[in-house]
């Protein structure tokens, strides 16, 4: 007994010691309020790192009455950098969830794999698909994990899920690098996301069909972006939405399916693709 | 009587010319007396890969559902569908972790390449793989399977012959079979279509 005190007392010093140097910003016990880990300590507000680049988005969720869509702005920092066609923060979970990342990359990588295992547990458990609140949650329990004890870092991530239960139906979540998480009919997390809340707060009507969601968060994406012209390279778009047979089915939109899109909800004109 | 032969199954695999076809039965018995007459041992993985779990079928369902745990989690990670190579690798390491206390199933598993190229296997209970480029059998009636196959296969056959070779091999295999039989369930794949029959046997 009493050497298991002793080799417990030696035990404890390391971690304070680790933290007192982390300075302020990991201090044991404090939960961050935001996804401004990174960004105050580099004073560079809703800037992420990423890929090596510091990379500034935002991202938009609405739910519809048979539909959630999912928007995330995607910014080319340099002109070196490879352009990647296939979607970077846009991530199905499983076939009935899919979410869009906000934060460090590094961090959103671990817990996307974490929610992915969680989701394919709950379905060899009980030969069904996860309830999505389950899902956020148990992810928030996650998160919560590293804002309570020393020594770690918390995630700097936070997170829009959009998904569909048969209990629930459709519905859109999002959360914060805390653990806290909420439903919302319309939401929007990353940089410049006030303007772009407060404009959903104008816009949003009950009851809309997933059409006038993506338009909705097409027109809010080009009217807070800092550039003019809203074109298919610097967005990703993700939709959950029931098919005629009944089935729910996450779609990613391809960089072309995007163009029509944009062209159709008259934010681009078709003349300048064909150029 | 050994534990694999407590449901009673038989399972078969074939090749043609660009295109598979994995043929099952459909008892379903504790020893000689039967339960079902409409079980499921083939399973598909995705579009083109299937897999047939022959022996006892509690164990059967189970591995099933690892495979399906394991091969979501790659789908979703890979953003692609898994290659029967591949897959085939899978079983057998699932397989072997339990080594010592081994999921007592023979599967077989079918499925087309990128590539259109058919691709069957089959493996033992602890997942020693043994591939074949004509045909592979497993369950209770394996050996008269066997027998039906070499006498019945020929090479580069066209699916509808193909089909129609699978299901005559079947059909005279569980004939000579007590605890397999009751018709049969025949998938039959090529690059464009999947195919789902089911036969009529000796209903007895």
């Amino acid at each position: 007994m009493r050497r298991w005190l002793v080799l417990r007392y030696w035990l404890l010093p390391e971690p304070i010691a680790k933290i007192t140097e982390a300075g302020d910003t990991f201090r044991k016990g404090i939960a961050v309020p935001h996804n401004h880990l990174l960004p105050r300590r580099s004073a560079l507000p809703g800037r992420v790192h990423h890929g090596g680049h510091w990379e500034c988005w935002k991202c938009i969720g609405i739910s519809g009455k048979d539909g959630v869509v999912l928007v995330g702005e995607r910014k080319v920092t340099s002109k070196l950098l490879q352009t990647n066609t296939s979607a970077e923060k846009m991530y199905k979970i499983d076939d009935h969830v899919a979410c869009v990342v906000a934060g460090i990359m590094s961090d959103a990588n671990i817990l996307i794999n974490t929610a992915r295992v969680q989701a394919q547990r709950y379905a060899f458990a009980y030969q069904g698909p996860m309830p999505v609140e389950q899902l956020v949650q148990s992810l928030g329990d996650t998160k919560q994990g590293y804002t309570q004890f020393g020594g770690l870092r918390p995630f700097g991530v936070s997170f829009l899920f959009a998904g569909w239960d048969k209990n629930f139906g459709f519905q859109l979540y999002m959360s914060d690098p805390s653990g806290n998480y909420g439903g919302w009919k319309a939401t929007a997390i990353g940089a410049n996301n006030q303007a772009a809340q407060s404009m959903l707060k104008q816009d949003y009507k009950d009851n809309i069909t997933r059409e006038e969601a993506v338009q909705l968060a097409l027109t809010v994406l080009s009217k807070t972006m800092d550039s003019t012209s809203l074109r298919s390279e610097k967005l990703e778009l993700a939709e959950v939405f029931l098919t005629p047979s009944g089935k729910v089915e996450c779609q990613l939109h391809s960089p072309e399916s995007l163009d029509k899109l944009l062209v159709k909800s008259g934010l681009t004109q078709p003349a300048a693709e064909a150029s | 009587m050994s534990i694999f032969e407590y449901n009673g199954s038989a399972l078969v695999a074939m090749v043609g010319k660009n295109c598979f076809a994995i043929a099952a039965d459909r008892r379903l018995g504790v020893q000689l007396q039967t339960i079902a007459t409409d079980f499921q041992r083939i399973y598909k993985m995705h579009d083109r890969l299937f897999i047939g779990l022959s022996g006892l079928a509690t164990d059967a369902q189970t591995l099933y559902q690892r495979l399906v745990f394991r091969h979501k989690l790659y789908q979703l990670r890979e953003e692609r569908d898994m290659k029967p190579e591949t897959f085939a690798n899978l079983v057998s390491a699932i397989l072997y972790e339990k080594r010592f206390g081994p999921y007592f199933c023979q599967p077989v598993i079918a499925g087309l390449s990128d590539e259109d190229k058919p691709f069957i296997c089959t493996m033992d209970s602890i997942g020693a793989k043994e591939l074949a480029k004509d045909f592979v059998v497993a369950g209770t009636a394996s050996e008269s399977l066997y027998g039906a196959c070499e006498a019945m296969y020929k090479p580069d056959l066209e699916p509808e012959e193909l089909f129609e070779t699978i299901s005559q091999a079947l059909l005279a295999s569980v004939d000579r079979d007590c605890l397999s039989g009751w018709g049969g369930h025949v998938y039959l794949v090529t690059p464009t279509e999947i195919k789902e029959r089911i036969l009529k046997g000796r209903m007895d």
